[in-house]
């Protein structure tokens, strides 16, 4: 097999980020010379998996409006608020305290009464905030329109009065989409669909009928009757990262790659401390999952590391004279201690 | 829903005088309990331990199972740990999804399969920070040129 190391490896010149257009709530960027399975893990962490704060538990003293409390209990959950430094919240799972304490919560009381014949309506400025909290940033419904007035929560008739008060938790989206940080995260490759990622549903003619991204001028288009290349592999990715206010879009990224990174510690961890004791490995005298290939006697029937090539260990078919590993010298790449 | 009460737990002093007042329970009652917790495999050590390696794993080709992990780790460390080149094979998958498990399969040619992962980690870690680093310079260099 010959092939040139540095051509199949993406990542030699190490990977890029370019921003293509940013404002108050929204971030495009391209990242580029990474792996489609790195570029997804990014996007699943900032869609599912960045902590921040919603309404999590509903106090209902007084609701004489004509939407239940369920009702507005849920509306409630999904007001964004402000969860700017929200390290500084715990978890409630973690927090020492019984049910739920400042460290660990936001306390908003909402009391509304229409005492006039118009319509009230109530929004979520009229959530007021406890000061009791982590920070100076928590907890805050978020309000970007410019009266200044936030999400209508409900409208009230004369007479009808609300009473309640809302705790506000830490969470993350996997949970509850009310804690979602992102009303969307774009993503986006290949716009010319090269590599045949996907197949376009068509009537008569797919160029017709589906109009291309706006990222399509950024690539080549594929010239006509150009062969498929089957080396080729996705490289550039184009993300749009749009924040439902409770944190900056900036945040969001740099937020989504910890708590990457965190995932990653945690796991770390968990296996220097479990160094040793292997558990499973004898245990298991029950019907547990385990790895494949050990036949009835407990015996491989194959080591596991030897290739349908016939040469098992070292001497197989992609170490190349001389060089130690298909990458060249180093097995990373050639700069630094970390080929990045 | 739950009527307004006054809730000791957002007082740090008064929730110290619940455990006091707990301490005053009967005795028995704390005792079964952690008789219970014993006899209770899932507050047992094994199934705490968020990561298990897989019956009939060798050293250089086990199976580990992370628990509450998905394909967010999964894939990104399977590619991790595909370029190492002491590796000879390294799979991801999720037995089921509604079971929040996810297995690693690590064969190498060369050494442990457990430093092959330990490895992937890591590379994965100086990854993130290289993409950090990345994502805040071009961040500052898109907000000069805007202001320029
Ligand atoms: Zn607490």
């Amino acid at each position: 097999m010959d092939y040139d190391p540095m051509v199949m490896d993406t990542e030699a010149s190490g990977p890029t980020v370019k921003i293509t257009e940013a404002g108050a709530n929204h971030v495009d960027f391209e990242l580029q010379n990474v792996d489609l399975a790195f570029a997804n893990s990014l996007r699943r962490v900032v869609l599912a998996e960045i902590p921040t704060m919603a309404i999590d538990l509903v106090q209902v003293e007084e609701n004489t409006s004509v939407l239940a409390d369920e009702f507005l209990s849920h509306r409630l959950g999904l007001i964004p608020l402000n969860s700017k430094n929200i390290d500084d919240v715990v978890y409630t799972r973690d927090c020492d305290c019984e049910d739920y304490c400042e460290l660990c919560s936001v306390t908003l009381s909402l009391h509304a009464k229409c005492t006039s014949d118009d319509i009230m309506k109530v929004y979520a400025r009229d959530l007021v905030v406890d000061a009791q909290r982590a920070n100076q940033y928590v907890g805050n419904p978020v309000i970007t329109d410019p009266e200044g007035l936030g999400t209508v929560i409900c409208k009230l008739r004369k007479g009808q009065e609300l009473r309640m008060r809302c705790i506000a938790k830490k969470g993350i989206a996997k949970e509850h989409a009310k804690w979602a940080p992102t009303s969307a995260v774009g993503f986006e490759y290949d716009p010319h669909n090269k590599l045949r990622h996907t197949e376009l549903w068509f009537e008569q003619d797919p160029v017709k009928e589906w109009p291309m991204s706006k990222y399509a001028e950024w690539e080549e288009p594929p010239q006509e009757g150009e062969p498929f290349d089957f080396d080729a592999v996705p490289e550039r990715f184009y993300f749009e990262v749009e924040s439902a206010g409770n944190l900056e879009p900036d945040a969001i990224i740099q937020q989504g790659i910890k708590v990457l990174q965190q995932k990653l510690a945690a796991v770390i961890r968990d296996l220097t401390d479990g160094e040793g004791e292997t558990n499973g490995i004898n245990g298991g005298g029950y019907d547990a999952p385990r790895s494949p290939d050990l036949n009835m006697n407990g015996q491989w029937q194959d080591a596991g590391y030897t290739t349908p090539y016939g040469n098992g260990g070292q001497a197989n078919t992609w170490s190349n004279a001389g060089a130690a590993t298909p990458y060249g010298a180093t097995p990373y790449g050639q700069n630094g201690a970390n080929g990045w | 829903m739950p009527p307004k009460k006054k809730t000791p737990a957002a007082d740090p002093v008064a929730s110290q005088e619940e455990d006091v007042s707990m301490a005053e329970a009967p005795p028995e009652e704390p005792t079964e309990d952690v008789i219970g917790d014993d006899a209770n495999p899932a507050i047992l050590g094994v199934d705490e331990q968020p990561i298990r390696v897989l019956a009939g794993s060798s050293e250089k080709a086990a199976s580990y199972e992370f628990a509450k992990e998905d394909h967010t780790l999964g894939n990104a460390l399977r590619y991790i740990i595909m370029k190492n080149p002491d590796v000879e094979f390294c799979g991801y998958s999720i037995p089921h999804p509604s079971e929040a498990v996810m297995n690693v399969r690590i064969q190498t040619y060369e050494g442990l399969a457990l430093d092959a992962l330990e490895k992937g980690l890591t590379d994965l870690m100086d990854l993130c920070d290289v993409i950090a680093e990345k994502f805040v310079a071009a961040r500052e260099d898109y907000t000069s040129e805007m202001q320029s």
